[in-house]
């Protein structure tokens, strides 16, 4: 999209976001954050049991496909490039690069032998280091492998977690501090997605150095069957990890946690809205311009906004089969759903549908 | 790209559609009632297969205490009485079967690096005492009624010195039926000990439908078009079919039609009828019989079915039925209660 259309979208999607006739409006704000690109991508599923990882644009217009071997799970752009990675759903063999403004796959590359990914990553600040959850598969210890993007993806370094089936993991706005949150269930392979340990599980949320490996700091929910499987980190460093219950579904345990000022404390959102969410929580954005946070469930239909700082739920829709979710320019979020979806929400606006597509959204927008 | 304009967004907020309840994936009026059926209904399936697994247990025993061709004979017709106890009650995904990866425990399946003839060999030749301490720690895919159906049923292995009635294979054979046995009997008392908790909580409404709506996604997808060749690679394949070493494939589908219409149609159709879908379920009603007509004929063998074309033919014709049965209710009846298994949803992570 030319720079000069690009701007003048986003200030006239941005004021029309203030004027109650534009809400409904379906062109979106940019991304927050201003470092990305201004799109928003996603692992697809498409008919006849086919995959693909595709680009929107802010308009809800789909950019570029590109067909995939299996199915994906989510990834991350590279900073100050026009790369966008997507890692193959767990247990992932490999994972794509592509460049981000056509589509087109720049690199495929393979998992080492003995480890697997499990759909995340990340990038250092500069861009140059990816570091990806995985799991040494036998032993069933989980790791997060770095490589170097400069060197064709080299594998160059490999930091130990000390737990089992870490998910997704971002790093920490200090720019040296991985946050992992670590599932605590073992899988193997050979057993398709069996849990083999659901009695003994340790899940935990982790702090890491990406140089050195060290752990800083290590918290566990307050149940063992609370799988630690999202994270996302607020500008302040406030960090929000979000939980899949392990246990029978007519329990209602909270299913999101914040650390922040040194204390790590769970949100219960009270009997219905839990509820609502089905025990399983497949995404959890901060908005890095307000305190808001954003969880949706795909098991329970539900995607809501939260006031960060009190655990108060702000705004909160039905959506079936939701998972995606992304920070918006101005302060709202964007929702993907498995039924092609494209959904804004925000504080105080009710969801609006911005686009429909044929096609499944996989669990993340990166 | 023309720029947007206030008019242009005007119309579009118009356009837009709000999001309506009728998108919610959950039934919101009380279905106290119809859970009190399934609960009943459910039970008496898990009821069956205790015995069926008590049996079974039993008669491998007869047969290792005093070995005989006909003694081999009734204990593979014991195996099968329970694995199609099993198949019944097999599209019941929540609950008490969810503890411990029991229904994993029961039917390792799909198995493509074979692991249950590995394991098997593996603790064939091991030296340690085969006791039931070493089958709970030996993986799912020791556990079930395909470790069974392999010291029965496996051809290459039913020629080679080790096979049955040989000793240790004997105390194999004892250790994973009674663990099957110990299993059953366990899941049977956990479902009446989940009653109020299954009938007190709205959710499993939901649950339920959505357990039935996968049963007949597997049975469709990876049981019947799998083999059959209308996925993947295309070949047809029966080591794609589960099974297939007792060539009870097609036996075991018609079972789990048939646990679906027992265990889960009559409070469905109630439900349906009662949020005035009474057309539709006469529909599914009928689409169950259908598909179920097409057996005692298919309860045979499926590898002669897919080896020629026009034995292929019934074949095809039980898989359509059984797709028209899901399409009515994965697509008709979900839409209709609101009750969605989705892409997301249903993959976990």
């Amino acid at each position: 999209m030319p720079e000069m259309t690009r701007r003048k979208l986003i200030k006239t999607a941005l004021a029309g976001s203030a004027v109650i006739t534009l809400s409904g409006c379906s062109a979106l704000p940019g991304r927050a954050g201003n470092n990305g690109p201004q799109q928003y991508a996603g692992a697809i599923g498409l008919p006849g049991g086919r995959f693909a990882v595709g680009a929107v644009s802010p308009e809800g217009n789909l950019l570029w496909q590109s067909p995939v071997d299996t199915r994906c799970h989510s990834g991350c752009n590279r900073p100050g490039t026009a790369e966008v990675l997507f890692f193959e759903r767990r247990p992932g063999w490999s994972f794509y690069v592509f460049n981000s403004k056509i589509g087109e796959r720049l690199h495929h590359i393979k998992a080492a032998a003995g480890e697997h990914f499990v759909g995340h990553g990340v990038f250092s600040p500069d861009g140059r280091y990816l570091y990806a959850t995985a799991s040494r598969f036998d032993a069933g210890e989980g790791l997060v492998a770095v490589y170097d993007s400069q060197h064709n993806y080299q594998r160059v370094n490999t930091l130990e977690l000390h737990g089992t089936g870490p998910h997704q993991l971002t790093l920490h706005p200090d720019g040296q501090t991985l946050v992992v949150a670590v599932g605590g269930i073992l899988t193997h392979p050979d057993y398709d997605r069996i849990k083999l340990n659901l009695s003994t599980m340790e899940p935990a949320l982790v702090m890491m150095n990406r140089h050195s490996g060290k752990i800083l700091h290590r918290f566990q929910p307050s149940h063992h069957q609370l799988s630690t499987r999202h994270v996302d980190v607020a500008p302040d460093g406030a960090l929000y990890a979000a939980y899949q219950y392990q246990g029978p579904a007519h329990h209602l345990p909270p299913l999101v946690a914040r650390y922040s000022k040194g204390r790590y404390e769970e949100i219960h959102f009270g009997e219905s809205v839990q509820r609502e969410l089905g025990n399983y929580i497949a995404s959890i954005v901060a908005h890095p311009e307000n305190n808001l946070v954003a969880v949706a469930s795909p098991i329970g239909g539900t995607a809501l906004i939260f006031d960060g700082r009190t655990g108060k739920v702000v705004e909160k829709a039905a959506l079936a089969d939701c998972a995606g979710v992304e920070a918006l320019a101005g302060g709202d979020f964007l929702v993907s759903s498995g039924r092609g979806k494209l959904v804004r929400m925000g504080k105080g606006q009710p969801a609006r549908e911005i686009a429909s597509m044929a096609v499944h959204w996989d669990h993340h927008l990166v | 790209m023309k720029p947007l304009t206030p008019t242009l967004c005007l119309t579009l907020a118009l356009a837009a559609t709000p999001l309506l309840a009728a998108d919610s994936s959950h039934i919101d009026h009380r279905t106290t009632d119809y859970r009190q059926q399934w609960h009943t209904d459910i039970r008496a399936g898990y009821q069956k297969l205790a015995a069926q697994g008590q049996a079974l247990a039993q008669q491998s025993e007869t047969y290792c205490r005093a070995p005989s061709a006909n003694g081999l004979e009734q204990t593979k017709q014991a195996w099968l009485e329970a694995f199609l106890a099993w198949q019944k009650v097999r599209f019941v995904d929540f609950g008490p079967v969810e503890q411990d990866n029991r229904a994993w425990q029961f039917q390792f399946w799909p198995d493509p690096k074979n692991l249950v003839a590995r394991k098997a060999s593996y603790l064939i030749k091991d030296e340690a005492p085969v006791t039931a301490e070493k089958i709970s720690e030996s993986g799912v895919a020791a556990q079930g009624f395909p470790m069974a159906e392999y010291l029965l049923y496996d051809q290459a292995f039913s020629e080679s010195e080790q096979a049955l009635p040989a000793d240790r294979t004997c105390k194999l054979l004892l250790a994973v039926t009674s663990h099957i046995a110990d299993n059953s009997k366990t899941l049977a008392r956990d479902w009446d000990d989940f009653r109020s908790a299954y009938v007190g909580n709205e959710q499993y409404t939901d649950a339920t439908i959505r357990a039935a709506m996968a049963g007949l996604e597997i049975l469709e997808e990876r049981r019947l078009a799998a083999p059959m060749g209308l996925r993947g690679n295309g070949k047809r394949s029966v080591y794609s079919a589960d099974a297939w070493r007792s060539e009870s494939s097609l036996i075991a589908a018609d079972a789990s039609v048939q646990g679906l219409k027992q265990y889960f149609l009559p409070a469905f159709s109630g439900l349906l009828r009662d949020r005035n879908q009474a057309a539709l379920t006469e529909d599914i009603e009928q689409q169950f019989d259908e598909v179920l007509a097409n057996f005692p004929d298919l309860d045979t063998p499926m590898a002669p079915l897919l080896a020629d074309d026009d034995a292929f033919r019934s074949l095809q014709s039980l898989y359509i039925d059984v797709t028209r049965l899901a399409a009515l209710v994965n697509d008709r009846a979900a839409v209709a209660l609101g009750v969605v298994r989705g892409f997301n949803s249903s993959d976990g992570d």
